[in-house]
């Protein structure tokens, strides 16, 4: 498994046993995500109605670039009032479901996706602002632009982790997409390091990724995120600040909705190889160690205490 | 094998096995006490000269004999900070199996990454010359560990960028 899934494996097989027909049950199962987000299944009701809520920790601020409307318009009709503690509830008819079995993946995928969805919604934002500003710039040369098109939008901060955030960015001509992440340990702070150079790299290396994205890192904070408040500067070079810029070809519509979720998974992502790293090269030293081990056992003499025989099966015996 | 490694660990091997020459010795200031002397440094005349032989400023080994026992410290290669980090992990991991390892010490000597105490009892149970061996194996295979745990590093790092964005094209 190299790439991450976007959506939640457990509530998608969930689901599609519900879904399936099998005789309905009671569910009342909490299931959690990447980034501390948790929801919950339940059938408060009866047993063919499932209600599902989510939880994000920085669903006030989602909320702030939209997260209510990009909600609404994926869950429209399923949408209930929110369950005490949670954020964000839809309820699902057993008896209610579309009628062909392509149409109920479909809704699987979608409530699956729920994380997703909600978290897409700045960047949603982002992305309509560009395409607003791109307008409003190829109006003007260069030169007499306003000082409001050369700046871009203003940067919209997502607290979606204790200490890590997601910055983004609109602007006439690119959106910049910016993660804070913390590295608890010198180990992974080392790892990382590695693997953030090779992002760096891999657009100047290979010829087919010089449409990718252009990924800077650094240990300060970047000039875009000049006057936001709550960043942190931490010593030892703990925090690193990933810079994705997008160009306008990541911002078309056919691209978006692929290019959202495959930029949200990327601090997942990223950690998840860090560690995955560290096991294997876990398990290899285990396995060197056990080589080592072998080695200085060679030098032990072995052991000459056998129960000696004479050639007709005889055994000697020590006379007391 | 490249040409100065070779020399480098002929010149530990023989070193090494002239300082193995161990007896058993009881220690002089307290009476039914047997320690290595090494460790205890309790008398000049019971320590012999240290010797240190070096490839370079990053590698060495210190030979510290006594007349019970020899210590023994490598300093291994670490140009960069991964391997910095890579000597580190493995030095504690094989540190904290050192029960096993009879003769390696719990902590490295200061300014060094490893350390082994040879004692007497280690030589009358166990056959010198395939002591020498294993330091000299040690030695060998914990650089080219070191190297291919980096480049792994390296190359799953290539891979999991060019991955992660390949699917923006």
């Amino acid at each position: 498994m190299l790439l991450l899934d976007y959506q939640n494996v457990l509530i998608q097989s969930l689901l599609t046993e519900r879904f399936s027909g099998a005789p309905p049950v009671s569910i009342d199962q909490v299931v959690s995500d990447f980034d501390g987000v948790t929801f919950h299944l339940s059938t408060p009701e009866s047993k063919t109605k499932i209600l599902i809520s989510i939880n994000v920790k920085c669903f006030p601020e989602l909320v702030q670039y939209n997260a209510q409307q990009v909600l609404e318009r994926e869950y429209g009709p399923y949408i209930v009032a929110p369950e005490p503690g949670y954020d964000f509830s839809v309820l699902i008819d057993l008896e209610n479901l579309p009628a062909e079995q392509e149409a109920r993946d479909e809704l699987i995928m979608k409530l699956a996706l729920m994380k997703r969805n909600a978290m897409a919604a700045p960047f949603e934002k982002a992305f309509d602002e560009f395409a607003k500003l791109a307008e409003e710039a190829s109006r003007y040369t260069s030169e007499s632009a306003p000082q409001g098109i050369k700046e871009g939008g203003e940067v919209m901060a997502i607290h979606y982790r204790e200490e890590e955030a997601i910055y983004i960015k609109a602007s006439f001509d690119r959106v910049t997409v910016i993660f804070s992440t913390v590295f608890r340990e010198e180990t992974d702070r080392i790892f990382g390091k590695v693997f953030l150079q090779e992002f760096v790299d891999a657009r100047r290396r290979v010829l087919t990724l010089q449409n990718a994205p252009q990924v800077l890192f650094r240990n300060d904070p970047p000039l875009e995120l000049e006057g936001v408040p709550g960043l942190q500067r931490s010593a030892e070079d703990k925090i690193s600040y990933v810079t994705f810029v997008l160009f306008p070809r990541h911002l078309t519509p056919q691209r978006r909705y692929e290019n959202i979720s495959h930029i949200q998974i990327f601090r997942d992502y990223f950690h998840y190889h860090i560690k995955a790293s560290k096991a294997y090269i876990h398990t290899r030293m285990r396995k060197r160690t056990a080589d080592f081990l072998q080695v200085l056992n060679r030098a032990r003499p072995e052991n000459e205490e056998r129960e000696r025989k004479t050639a007709s099966g005889r055994t000697f015996r020590v006379q007391g | 094998m490249s040409q100065s490694l070779r020399p480098y660990l002929q010149c530990v091997r023989a070193s090494l096995t002239a300082a193995l020459a161990l007896s058993d010795f009881a220690s002089q200031t307290s009476e039914r006490h047997n320690v290595p002397e090494i460790e205890a440094q309790s008398s000049p005349e019971l320590l012999l000269n240290p010797l240190t032989i070096s490839r370079n400023e990053n590698e060495k080994v210190l030979i510290e004999p006594s007349v019970n026992s020899v210590r023994l410290s490598i300093r291994i290669k670490q140009s960069d900070e991964i391997e910095h980090i890579l000597v580190h992990k493995f030095t504690r991991f094989l540190t904290q199996r050192a029960e096993s390892f009879f003769i390696l010490r719990r902590k490295p000597v200061k300014g060094y990454d490893i350390s082994f105490l040879v004692c007497n009892a280690h030589t009358e149970a166990m056959l010198k010359h395939k002591l020498v061996d294993f330091i000299i194996q040690f030695m060998e295979e914990v650089d080219k560990e070191i190297s291919e745990m980096k480049l792994f590093l390296n190359a799953r790092a290539r891979f999991v960028a060019e991955s992660f964005l390949t699917p923006f094209d």
